[in-house]
């Protein structure tokens, strides 16, 4: 193993893959990724593999737009020999209440500024896109066709392997067991398979985030919670759009291999590191899932499994360098949708490694927001 | 052949079912599944691998493998080797992952 590196990213995820890959890319020339397990084995191989644009606040419209646009050609940027599985067949959100109807008004506003096709749809427009949604129930949808879903495990094996090409080394099932930090500067990274000096470490490891960070004596405002999914036996493609709803509680798409992947959050999960299976997720699941889309509430379900998002207090990640370790770096606590931000992760944190101007402003997302009490207010999350 | 003994399932023989088989006039005991009944009447090919189309016959017969999902009804992805026959079933076999309605 290496005893030195320009810069340690902890955590082997689609944001640990997607930093090496853009900083190797920009001539770095000796990063080094560290994952406790294999790659992908975190939150990203867990998640429900959806990118939208349909968001209420124009950051993350862009932000979202930017990932869309490099998922769009992400076989051909990374020369990636499969296919990263890209179905841009839209999301379909769909809403129960008025309130709900008011709020997609106002975010197609933003949305429509960022240059994102979203719009209302009617319910009989929405029945069209998904025949078999009981529309019965809601009052109205937004639909955006360009947002859609991809492979997280292909995709994270696109950006690892491009990584690697670029010269970045990845020690897998090597644990990082502490950072050394002197006089306010990062010296290097303990793992369980020795030590690796370094001036520059950065915490991408999600759920474990805030473990990571106490290493290097910081402590920051995130929690780790258990998020449940399922997946159905195939049948044959009849539902193009993920259907998502944040007053049901669900999001569900058909994968193309025929087999829906579904899941709701708990609001009584307890903050922990679990990623156990539970019944109760089941029967919520199915509950919920026949009265919205009862066709599919026929289908078996083939296994369950858990994930863990990282929750901050405004529900949007963390972007920043830290101001008590030099060369201590933060993309966390993405509170559920680290995958699809995922190039823009990579894209900003090595600009802010390398000092770039950055492509996108994320600056709001800073850790001393949650001490000035300046939260940025996301209305659209699950 | 016709199943008698099953390890999970009781066989108890009743009265003879009409049942059809891809249109086929076939008939069965009430009480046996599917599968047995078209295993009794000398269907060996119950389905059809998903890629290659090979075919695919009575395997675990206790609702396992996957290797007897057929169209019942209307309905596909029945596993038949435990679904009891009835009387009057439209039984088809299915290709590909099945059609939801």
């Amino acid at each position: 193993m290496k005893n030195s590196a320009d810069v340690v990213i902890i955590g082997g995820g689609i944001s640990g893959c997607c930093i090496a890959y853009n900083l190797a890319k920009k001539g770095v020339k000796n990063v080094v990724v560290l994952d406790k397990s294999y790659i992908c084995s975190g939150s990203t191989g867990a998640c429900g593999a959806g990118v939208r644009m349909q968001w209420g606040t124009e950051m993350n419209c862009r932000i979202a737009k930017h990932s869309i646009n490099f998922y769009e050609h992400a076989n051909e940027t990374l020369e990636y020999e499969g296919d990263v599985e890209f179905k841009q067949k839209g999301y379909l959100l769909i809403a129960d209440t008025d309130k709900e109807i008011e709020q997609f008004k106002k975010n197609i506003e933003v949305q429509h500024k960022c240059g994102i096709p979203s719009r209302m749809v009617s319910l009989e427009e929405a029945k069209e896109i998904v025949p078999h949604l009981n529309t019965s129930i809601l009052k109205g949808a937004a639909f955006c066709e360009k947002d859609g879903f991809l492979n997280p495990f292909l995709t994270t094996d696109a950006f690892y392997r491009a990584a690697k090409k670029l010269g970045a080394t990845f020690y897998t099932f090597t644990e990082a067991t502490g950072i050394k930090v002197e006089n306010g500067k990062v010296k290097g990274v303990q793992t369980n398979k020795g030590f690796i000096s370094t001036d520059i470490v950065v915490n991408a490891a999600n759920g474990w985030s805030k473990e990571i960070c106490a290493m290097a004596g910081i402590d920051i405002p995130v929690y780790s919670e258990r998020h449940q999914i399922l997946v159905t036996e195939p049948v044959e493609p009849m539902q193009d759009p993920m259907v998502m709803s944040f007053g049901l509680n669900l999001y569900v798409q058909q994968s193309p291999h025929g087999s829906f992947i579904m899941g709701r959050g708990d609001p009584n999960e307890p903050h922990d590191l679990r990623i156990t299976s539970s019944w109760h997720f089941l029967e919520e699941m199915a509950k919920t899932i026949d009265k919205v889309l009862p066709a599919i509430g026929r289908l078996r379900v083939i296994r369950q499994w858990a994930g863990l998002y990282n929750m901050t207090p405004d529900r949007q990640p963390i972007y920043d360098k830290s101001a008590e370790a030099e060369g201590f770096y933060m993309a966390i606590g993405y509170s559920g949708h680290g995958f699809m931000f995922g190039p823009v992760t990579g894209t900003v944190i090595s600009e802010m490694i390398l000092g770039e101007t950055p492509t996108i402003d994320v600056s709001v997302l800073n850790l001393a927001r949650f001490k000035e009490g300046k939260l940025f207010l996301e209305p659209s999350v699950v | 052949m016709r199943i008698e003994e099953h390890p999970i399932l009781d066989f108890k023989r009743g009265k003879i079912l009409n049942f059809t088989f891809n249109g086929e006039k076939l008939t069965g005991y009430e009480g046996e599944s599917i599968a047995a009944a078209l295993h009794a009447a000398g269907v060996k090919v119950l389905g059809e691998s998903l890629n290659l189309h090979r075919p695919r016959g009575f395997y675990c017969a206790i609702g396992n493998c996957s290797s007897c999902l057929m169209v019942v009804n209307g309905v596909p992805n029945v596993k038949t080797c435990v679904t009891e026959l009835k009387e009057g079933m439209v039984v088809q076999t299915q290709r590909g992952k099945g059609v939801l309605k």
